[in-house]
């Protein structure tokens, strides 16, 4: 079956928390926890408040996301 | 008068984000050389993975399916095959989805390849223009509140607001009550409260406000043929101050 796909938007690191979750700000100033892709986990990629990042979050629960890119 | 219920609040948020999603995607490709047409191909694309319907097409007879307004169109401009975009353009895209029954409504306007100081400018202040008159939303404000902000700071900037055009409610239809002129008075207007869902949209014209329709019935183009540029995004209002939905 298809998924609805989810919506993919920048964003920039506010605060570091645990279990490689993060909290991203949107550009449209709404505040979400994302945590970092396995992709992302797997390759080591470090982030850190400040950095821009493309985060994927479900239609269904915005409050919560995946990173899945960082600039 | 429409309160929105939170369950209502949170659809509209997903439709503006679907939408900000699909603005995201234009303004990284457009580049000289594209037509108009293709931007509304590329949003057309990403709507129906999306799984959104555009909410424009067939909207009091609307042929397209989003609004893509070149230089001097000021907004409602149908996209075209031969309406080719130029280094030095200025494009505003006007996005409408439907999802799960609730719209979503932005626009925003983007630069093709390098444009001149003015032009620049002429974004900016109409970015500016939207944020400053948000700030104007809180429980109990009135829409010349806001309008009257905005006429204040374009202005103040040299150039002109348009009048034939202004913001509406948004939620279960595309325009529902009130309207939110982009200028008047202080104090004038309809009567904000909390959980209303406004579409504020400044269109800012370099020269003259007077605008023409063109023999199409839609496009809508500045009398002196200066350019326009258009910032659109929705608001809930709060208690305190508008939330920003895209």
């Amino acid at each position: 079956m298809n998924k609805e796909e989810k919506v993919k938007l920048k964003g920039k690191i506010v605060k570091a928390l645990p279990g490689t979750t993060f909290e991203v700000e949107l550009e449209n100033g709404h505040k979400i926890y994302a945590h970092l892709a396995g992709k992302m986990r797997m390759h080591y990629i470090k982030i850190i408040p400040g950095d821009e990042v493309l985060v994927e979050i479900s239609p269904y629960d915005l409050t919560r996301g995946r990173i899945i890119r960082r600039y | 008068m429409v309160i929105k219920t939170l369950a209502e609040l949170d659809g509209i948020r997903r439709a503006c984000l679907i939408v900000r999603e699909i603005l995201e995607r234009i303004r990284e490709s457009i580049r000289p050389g594209i037509s108009t047409y293709d931007i509304e191909e590329i949003s057309v694309k990403i709507m129906e993975r999306k799984k959104v319907i555009p909410a424009f097409k067939g909207y009091a007879g609307y042929p397209g399916n989003i609004c893509v307004s070149v230089n001097e169109e000021v907004v409602h401009g149908i996209p075209r095959k031969d309406k080719v975009l130029k280094e030095g353009d200025i494009v505003s895209v006007d996005i409408g989805v439907i999802y799960n029954g609730f719209y979503g409504d932005c626009a925003d306007t983007f630069p093709v390849g390098r444009i001149s100081k003015e032009h620049k400018k002429l974004i900016e202040v109409t970015k500016k223009a939207f944020n400053i008159g948000i700030e104007q939303i809180k429980e109990g404000a009135t829409t010349g509140d806001i309008g009257s902000a905005i006429q204040k700071f374009v202005e103040e900037n040299g150039f002109s607001v348009v009048r034939a055009f202004a913001g509406h409610g948004i939620g279960r239809k595309l325009h529902e009550y009130p309207e939110v002129a982009n200028f008047g008075e202080k104090g004038e207007g309809e009567i904000l409260k909390e959980g209303m869902v406004l579409c504020v949209e400044p269109m800012v014209n370099e020269g003259t406000y007077e605008v023409k329709i063109l023999e199409d019935g839609w496009t809508a183009i500045t009398i002196d043929g200066k350019f326009s540029a258009h910032y659109e995004n929705e608001v809930i209002v709060r208690k305190e101050k508008g939330e920003v939905l895209s």
